[in-house]
């Protein structure tokens, strides 16, 4: 056989010339590219009956049950109905600004409030859903506020809300013969005696996709430190990261960095909850999510004492982030989502939903009851006894506020030496999101 | 089809054993022991990080809690099927990536083979502009263009339905299927298609009779390579489609994870299940793109 | 470059290939179907892409033009230097790995031999499981008491073990690995088709001549698999400047950006901080990289075939 052939398919080298026409050509289409990001129509929706859509990010097993339940108790009530459509969390992110904006968008979605939400409010995109708050005139002050667009208008229905403290176990502390301490000394002092006892006093469990737990340990510092309402200046932009306000944060922070896991950054939050079980850590500064992370038959051993008072001038503050509902501007079923709305304020859907769920949330509603455990009445003094409360560092500020955080005090804790440049990094790139 | 399979590897053996056939046959021996050790070796070293899966999936929750996601299994439990199975709706999910995959699959391969056909085997004109234009719609990174591709698909009223996931994995899958068949149907010797001409075929019968099937181990091997990226999209399904009931197999299982807490139990079997229609058609179309087509055979 | 079919090229052929013939309509259709598809879902939003990189825009509002400030700032912007650095590390060392693994176990495989199925599906395996389940995977070996600390441990290594993933220096080789775990088996996909492409009837011809096994692959192989070495040569410099799915489930980027890829960083902008613009103009550096590289590499591939 003639091999020859076989190499022989080659002709006239590229002709860029052609290949720039070619291009050109196409170029054409480029004048059509407003489309893709032109503004969606402003006018008024037609109202059609139907069952209203709410978009969930609730994709943990229990959390689905839970609003799966409420939706359909709803939809048994007569006037209108449900349906849930749940979304990976992380996939619902993303796609929000889509979901929004869509021609046709989902009527009603869980979310938290907050920076994001007053965003999107300013562009309209947000029923206003004053008529709901009407009827919820028992919610605490402290709620309204925060469902607010900033503009007069309430925009978001919070349904519960939790709180972070330092969980332990208990059986783990009879073991080592330590009780929760009331001060910060005698926090600095539990730290050295587990020590001792060859314990990593605190775990942490910013390792992973999981870097911004380590946010907690700042925003109670800050808050301890320079009270509630400067963490909120800082969040907003209107101080800075490389503020000696900050730095003192960051030097108290130091003083219990010795006592930290050495792990604390190469375990995510759900490897560092087995660690805290196991015994290898002796607490924990974390939200009560975490306890879906342990086991059924460990849950009555767990507990949690405050994040000790740094400094009694300061008012008392605590995080206590609430979620809840807010609902598309454009709905094709306003009369429907408000009925949603109100149903989801009322004590007994929220009882509804936290018995469905894993129960280590708190009801907005001061009239429903939550699920009675001796852990979830502390957390409700805790969260009752504060002053103030934030919701949490990406809440309060933003979540493109929140990566910047995140690599600040990963390094921070790795490398703590450094905190000048840390701080000055950490600045710039706050700038950066808060200049956008 | 199976004519002259590598002759590289297979020398023929002498009838009489002479003293060096003897060695020869030693030698052969001990290759071939070489070969089941490295190939062996390799294989199992992949095959750890998946029997980790394996081996996560067939724990309960409060073991993985208790103990730790690195630590040996201390219990065993076919439960996370189970959940995986109804609470993933994993036998709805895996449906509509069939629904999805099929014909994805089918259709870029059917346009991309027409396309790589022209591009390599005729002057047509502009044709490495052309296939480089094609190949230049693969280079943006994809993450960027989910606006205006959301857009697109609402703009066509196919927006939340399985067919805008179908053309638009259509498209953006055929730039880079063309590109890789017109490398490989280039590779193509002239004569024979030279020959169909002078028996009076047109273009479609060569393409037809000639070129595809010549193109076949690299059709396999695309088929294969384009069902597993189909099949575990991700990115394009999250754009285009909303509804939980409408959501192909990789967003569904997604949704396993809780927005705090995972059960690792469950999501790693639903991974086991959803890895197997893939397996499965990478065995049956491996061996159209090993078993030699050898060049002969079709002349 | 010597050949074994090179010096062959008889000129009759040549000229006979070089008269053009008629282009049939029916091969019109074939190019036009194919690009019109492609043109419509890929060209007009890439081409949005690039108008938003000249703009600031969040995703919801109307974007704002800035011109190329996007570019200046990129520039200025210390993340995209060390994401910059971290993807030209990536692109050596992934696309060199990736296609010499690839070419060597496809060669290791091509043989008939018994067990060669189950090896050669082994090592296709993970490209079927895809992003979460591999994240999940190398998680596990990674963790401080995870296997790959243990199996160091095991060999008297102990003073090698680390976390292996939050250690800033040994992040980005950590997330590799997966990846390559990953792409070494689509490689050698690729390369097994080439094989299959090449004509028995040059191995028979090289080895009447005596030419030995590497002799045969230099001047048989290699020249042969060239069109196919182009193919892979493309789809290896835009997987690793994609890279992103095993790196961004495993770390983020993470811890402080060590194992930031470009792509990586792109997404964050995009999804997290919500700076669509900026993000495109970080879409459209790793499009002209990737264009720059593949384009200068088939240009000359071109001009050789045409010589």
């Amino acid at each position: 056989m003639d091999n020859a052939v076989l190499t022989q398919w080659g002709q006239a080298g590229l002709n860029r010339r052609r290949f720039l026409a070619g291009l050109g050509a196409v170029g054409g289409a480029a004048l059509l590219s407003g489309c893709a990001t032109s503004a969606t129509s402003t006018g008024p929706v037609k109202q059609t009956s139907g069952a209203v859509t709410i978009q969930s990010n609730l994709s943990s097993p229990q959390a689905k049950v839970a609003i799966e339940a409420l939706a359909k108790d709803f939809s048994s009530k007569g006037q209108a109905t449900a349906t849930v459509n749940t979304i990976a969390s992380e996939t619902f992110r993303t796609q929000l600004p889509s979901y929004l904006t869509a021609d046709n968008p989902p009527d009603a979605y869980t979310w938290y409030p907050g920076s994001l939400l007053n965003g999107y409010a300013k562009k309209g995109l947000l029923l206003d859903v004053d008529e709901v708050w009407q009827g919820m005139s028992n919610y605490s002050s402290a709620f309204r506020t925060l469902s607010g667009d900033g503009a007069g208008h309430q925009i978001f229905v919070p349904t519960d809300y939790y709180w972070w403290g330092f969980f332990y176990r208990k059986s783990n502390f009879a073991k080592w013969g330590v009780a929760e301490p009331k001060t910060w000394s005698d926090f600095i002092a539990l730290c050295k005696t587990l020590q001792g006892k060859g314990v990593a006093p605190i775990g942490v469990g910013a390792g992973g996709d999981t870097a911004w737990v380590a946010s907690a340990w700042f925003d109670y510092l800050n808050i301890r430190i320079n009270g509630a309402p400067y963490h909120r200046q800082l969040l907003a932009g209107q101080s800075r990261f490389d503020d000696p306000r900050v730095t003192k944060v960051f030097n108290q922070w130091n003083t219990v960095l010795p006592y930290f896991d050495p792990q604390s950054t190469a375990l995510d939050f759900q490897d560092a909850t087995t660690s805290l079980l196991q015994g290898r850590t002796g607490m924990m500064l974390i939200g009560t999510f975490f306890a879906d992370a342990a086991p059924k038959d460990i849950l009555p051993d767990l507990d949690f004492f405050q994040f000790p008072v740094l400094d009694p001038a300061v008012p008392l503050a605590e995080e206590g982030p609430a979620d809840g509902y807010f609902a598309s501007s454009r709905t094709a079923h306003r009369a429907e989502v408000m009925d949603w709305l109100k149903y989801v304020a009322t004590a007994p859907a929220q009882e509804l939903y936290i018995k469905n769920s894993s129960g280590t949330v708190l009801p907005t509603n001061p009239d429903a009851k939550d699920s009675g455990t001796p852990l979830v009445a502390k957390g409700r003094a805790l969260l009752e006894s504060a002053k103030e409360l934030t919701q949490f560092f990406n809440r309060d500020s933003s979540d493109a506020l929140q990566p910047t955080a995140d690599s600040a005090l990963v390094r921070f804790i790795q490398k703590p030496n450094e905190l000048p440049s840390i701080l000055s990094d950490w600045q710039a790139a706050a700038q950066k999101v808060w200049s956008s | 089809m199976t004519v002259t399979t590598t002759p590289v590897s297979t020398p023929l053996s002498p009838p009489a054993l002479s003293a060096p056939a003897l060695r020869r046959r030693r030698s052969r021996r001990l290759r071939t022991v070489g070969f089941h050790t490295v190939a062996g070796g390799l294989s199992l070293l992949w095959l750890v990080p998946i029997a980790l899966v394996l081996l996560t999936s067939i724990r309960t929750f409060d073991d993985i809690a208790a103990n730790g996601l690195g630590a040996a299994p201390h219990t065993f439990t076919l439960g996370g099927y189970g959940a995986a199975w109804t609470g993933g709706g994993m036998a709805r999910a895996m449906l509509n990536s069939l629904i999805v995959t099929v014909p994805t699959v089918i259709l870029s391969l059917v346009f991309a083979s027409a396309a790589a056909f022209a591009l390599s085997r005729y002057r047509v004109p502009f044709r490495r502009g052309i296939i480089l234009l094609m190949l230049a719609g693969n280079l943006l990174p994809p993450q960027i263009l989910l606006v205006p591709v959301f857009k697109l698909t609402e703009l066509m009223g196919l927006y939340d339905t399985l067919p805008a996931d179908i053309i638009v994995q259509l498209g953006f899958g055929l730039g880079f299927y063309t590109f890789v068949l017109q490398g490989f149907m280039r590779s193509i010797p002239n004569e024979i298609q030279q020959a169909a001409v002078i028996d009076g075929a047109g273009p479609v019968q060569i393409f037809v009779r000639i070129i595809l099937p010549m193109t076949r181990p690299a059709l396999a091997a695309l088929s294969a390579l384009a069902f597993t990226w189909t099949f575990n999209d991700l990115l394009w399904s999250i754009t285009v489609l909303r509804t939980e009931t409408v959501m192909p197999v990789t967003p569904a299982l997604l949704g396993l994870q809780g927005q705090f807490v995972s059960s690792w139990n469950v999501i790693a079997a639903g991974w086991v299940i959803a890895a197997i229609p893939t397996v499965l058609v990478f065995l049956r179309f491996q061996k159209h793109f090993i078993s030699g087509l050898a060049i002969g055979a079709v002349k | 470059m010597t050949t074994l079919s090179a010096p062959t090229i008889s000129a009759p052929v040549r000229t006979r290939r070089r008269r053009t013939p008629r282009l049939p309509p029916v091969l019109i259709l074939f190019v036009l179907l194919p690009l019109a598809v492609e043109g419509f879902w890929v060209f007009w939003p890439a081409l949005q892409g690039f108008y938003l990189s000249l703009t600031d825009w969040d995703g919801v509002s109307a974007p704002r033009w800035v011109g190329f400030g996007n570019f200046t700032e990129l520039f200025a912007d210390p993340i995209f230097r060390t994401a910059l650095v971290n993807t030209a590390i990536w692109l050596v060392l992934f696309g060199g790995i990736s296609a010499a693994g690839g070419l060597g176990l496809a060669l290791l495989l091509q043989q008939e031999r018994r067990g060669v199925g189950f090896y050669r599906a082994a090592l296709f395996t993970p490209v079927v499981f895809s992003l979460v389940a591999t994240a999940l995977m190398w998680q596990v070996i990674y963790q401080p008491d995870g296997l790959a600390n243990r199996l160091l441990g095991a060999i008297g290594l102990g003073s090698w073990q680390h976390s292996w993933l939050a250690n800033s220096s040994t992040v980005l080789y950590a997330v590799l690995l997966p990846a390559l775990w990953r792409q070494l088996g689509y490689v050698m996909v690729l390369y097994l088709a080439g094989l299959k492409g090449i004509d028995p009837v040059l191995y028979e011809a090289a080895k009447l001549d005596g030419a030995t096994k590497i002799q045969q692959f230099r001047n048989v192989t290699w020249p042969q698999l060239r069109s196919v070495n182009s193919v892979i040569l493309s789809v290896i410099v835009i997987d690793s400047l994609r890279s992103f799915d095993v790196v961004w489930s495993m770390t983020k980027g993470g811890p402080y950006h060590s194992s930031e890829l470009l792509s990586t960083y792109m997404y964050s902008t995009a999804f997290q901080s919500l700076q669509l613009g900026y993000a495109s103009a970080l879409a459209v550096v790793i499009f002209v990289l990737a264009f720059g590289v593949i384009v200068t590499y088939l240009v000359r591939a071109f001009r050789e075939d045409a010589s």
